[in-house]
This record gives C-alpha cells, structure tokens and sequence, in this order.
C-alpha cells in the first residue's frame, strides 16, 4: 500500500498495538491493510478472469504488455515461502492453464511467470502473486539477467550451503526425499522472521 | 525424432551427467542445479527429468512438483546465503526469452542493486483494447480448473472432465517445437 503520513508517535502506538494483537486479530489487521485482499473481497473493482476457491487472477493494471496477469492467493501470504505445498501445488497449475490461455486466446507467442519475494527482488506489493506476462517478439520488454561466472571454489561453497539447507547429500537420492520435505517444513517456523526481514509483513 | 531432441539438449544432458553440474536437489522427477553463470551466486535451475520443451507440455502432476522445489529451494537461499529476496522465473518459448528447449525454473537470490531487472515499463492501453484481451482471456479460462490429481481416483474423474481443448493440438505443439529448433 501506499506511504502514510504518519507521525513518530503514532507509530509507536501502532507498534504497540500490533505487539498486543492475538495472531487472528493480526491476520484480519493484515487483510485490512491489503488492497488485495481488498480486490478479493469486492471492495475494490478489478478486472477478474479467473476464480476458484483459493486464487483470483486479475489483469494487471500496469500491464508490461496487453493481457498482463496477476494471480494471487485468496489467503494473504506476504511472500512465497509462507505457502503451503499444496497452494503452490494449485496456484501453479492455474499458471500453466493461464499461460496457455494466452498462447491460445491473445496469440501469445510466449509467456513469463515471475515471482519476486522481498522489495530488493522487486516486489511492491505486501500480497503474494504470481505475474503472467504475454510476449510477442520485439515486444520491447528487456529483461535483464546478467552472466556471471562463479570461480570453482564459490560453487562448492554456495552449492554446499544450498544442498545442506535442502536435506544434504541424502536428499540427491529419491528415498530420502521425505527427509528433505520434513527439513523444510521445519524451517518455516522461521519464515515471520525472514519476511519481516523483507519489509514485506 | 524425440530421442534426437534429448540427445542434442543441454539440459538434458547434465540430468544424464554427460555434462558435470553442481547438485542440490534431486529425485525421481525433477534436478535441481546450481547455475554457475547465474545472474547472482546461488542462481539455481529446476527442471523436470523428462524433457519437455515448454510449461504447456509439462504434466500438471510434474509441474506441482517443480514449483514445490523451487519454493524450497528459494526457502533455502533466504536460509542459507543471507540473500534479501528471490525470484522465481521462467521464460516460456523464444520470444519470452527462453534459451534451451528444455522448460527450466530460474530461482535467483537478489540483493539491493545487484543489476538484475525484473520490471518492465507499463503499457498504456485504451479501454477498448483492456476490454478486447479480458473478455478473449476470459472465453479461455472457462476452462481452467480440472486438473490431473495424482490420486487414482481422482485421476479417473480428471480425465473426463478436463476439456480437450485445453491442451495444445498437434499443429500448435508442432508450432512451438520448431520454434525451439531455430535455438542454438
């Protein structure tokens, strides 16, 4: 949402106030706060064109090109992480579904699905969603993704963090992969920390 | 014809360790990799075992499976490399950017001025033209919704009922496939 004029000691009240809030009096805070979930609620208009039990796909309105789409999760999660496998089981098949949507219905000759977690990934708003972009060649959307090559002992070092954070070792092999869903499960205790971290709650 | 296009595909090679990578996931479907061109350290790829050119073609079953990784695997780049945000992104046929013709989930760590851009310039359209893509999207996604379960049964009742159209035809997969072959 957009920046507030407020004063340093309102928003010590404030800060107050959300220390003292059950996690259910949070949560309908949050949803107030949202103007997403302000849309999904009907009190602000959109441009719906799809909806199911869990998701609600919208056109953008600052479409990076015509039929620009964002599909976001009924239930107000600040960034992906938060999700649970079985919403990101559904909302990406619903992704799939609109990505051909647009190669079908629009004459798309392509797509981009793009997720950003976190404002220094580029995320704006504090609710999760998924943007589906159709694309045609000289569109004159430029994405940047530079190249830059890793020196052998960094691949060691990042790729070992990342494999011991995924279930080590025993993960590489399909009977362990119970092991690594448990370890990240785990791990989500520690998901308010990080998307407070992120200045995205 | 297929069994050349696996042959002559990257990605395709590194899941059959023809060519060396640096693993951080992997089962009986999906490898994850860490790409060590990446935009930043610890860009990783997901992609699926089989070879599929385009999301379109990727079974609803893989494709939950292949977001699920890339969700943990995101999970694991907050953990493990102090990364400040990740982006999840694929580039879907030629014109979107899509480099090997093997469907591929970019998972990128981000930090504050790290030179990547993911943002575009907003279009300015007129109300006729919102009004013309919402309703033709709109005629399309009639048919979002029945999705293949991994469930037996469930699988049973899927197969009746998802629409046929909601799958590419031969010509239009036969379209995107020679759009691939024009990669390098």
């Amino acid at each position: 949402m957009a920046e507030q004029n407020i004063s340093p000691e309102q928003l010590k009240a404030l800060q107050e106030k959300l220390k003292q809030m059950s996690p259910e009096e949070l949560k309908e805070f949050q949803k107030k706060q949202c103007i997403f979930c302000q849309i999904i609620a009907g009190n602000v208009q959109s441009k719906k064109i799809y909806e199911d039990e869990k998701t609600v796909a919208l056109l953008d309105i600052n479409p990076a090109n015509p039929g620009h789409v964002i599909l976001l999760t009924k239930e107000h999660y600040s960034i992906m992480p938060q999700l649970p496998d079985d919403e990101v089981a559904h909302i990406f098949k619903v992704v799939k579904s609109l990505s051909n949507s647009m190669l079908r219905g629009i004459d798309a000759q392509g797509t981009n699905v793009i997720v950003s977690n976190g404002i220094a990934a580029g995320q704006r708003a504090q609710h999760f969603m998924v943007h589906i972009i159709p694309r045609k060649e000289n569109d004159g959307i430029n994405f940047v993704l530079p190249q830059n090559t890793m020196e052998q002992k960094d691949i060691e070092l990042v790729g070992n963090k990342l494999l011991a954070a995924l279930g080590g070792a025993g993960a590489l092999s399909s009977e362990k992969e119970e092991k690594a869903e448990e370890k990240t499960a785990r791990s989500d205790t520690n998901l308010d920390d990080i998307s407070k971290l992120l200045g995205v709650r | 014809m297929a069994d050349r296009a696996r042959e002559s595909c990257i990605i395709c090679q590194i899941i059959g360790n023809v060519i060396p990578s640096k693993k951080i996931y992997e089962d009986r479907l999906a490898l994850a990799v860490l790409d060590v061109n990446g935009a930043n350290p610890g860009h990783c790829f997901v992609m699926p075992k089989n070879h599929y050119p385009i999301m379109e073609q990727v079974p609803d079953i893989e494709i939950e499976k292949l977001f699920q990784i890339s969700n943990k695997v995101s999970g694991a780049i907050f953990e493990s490399l102090g990364a400040q945000g990740t982006n999840i992104f694929v580039a879907n046929g030629v014109p979107a950017g899509q480099t090997v013709a093997h469907f591929t989930i970019n998972v990128i760590p981000r930090k504050q001025n790290d030179g990547i851009n993911l943002q575009s310039q907003p279009k300015q359209l007129s109300e006729e033209e919102i009004s013309t893509v919402e309703l033709k999207l709109k005629e399309q996604t009639k048919n979002i919704g029945h999705f293949e379960k991994e469930d037996e049964k469930e699988e049973k009742k899927a197969k009746i009922q998802f629409p046929k159209t909601a799958f590419l035809s031969d010509a239009e997969e036969e379209y995107f496939t020679r759009q691939m072959r024009r990669l390098p």
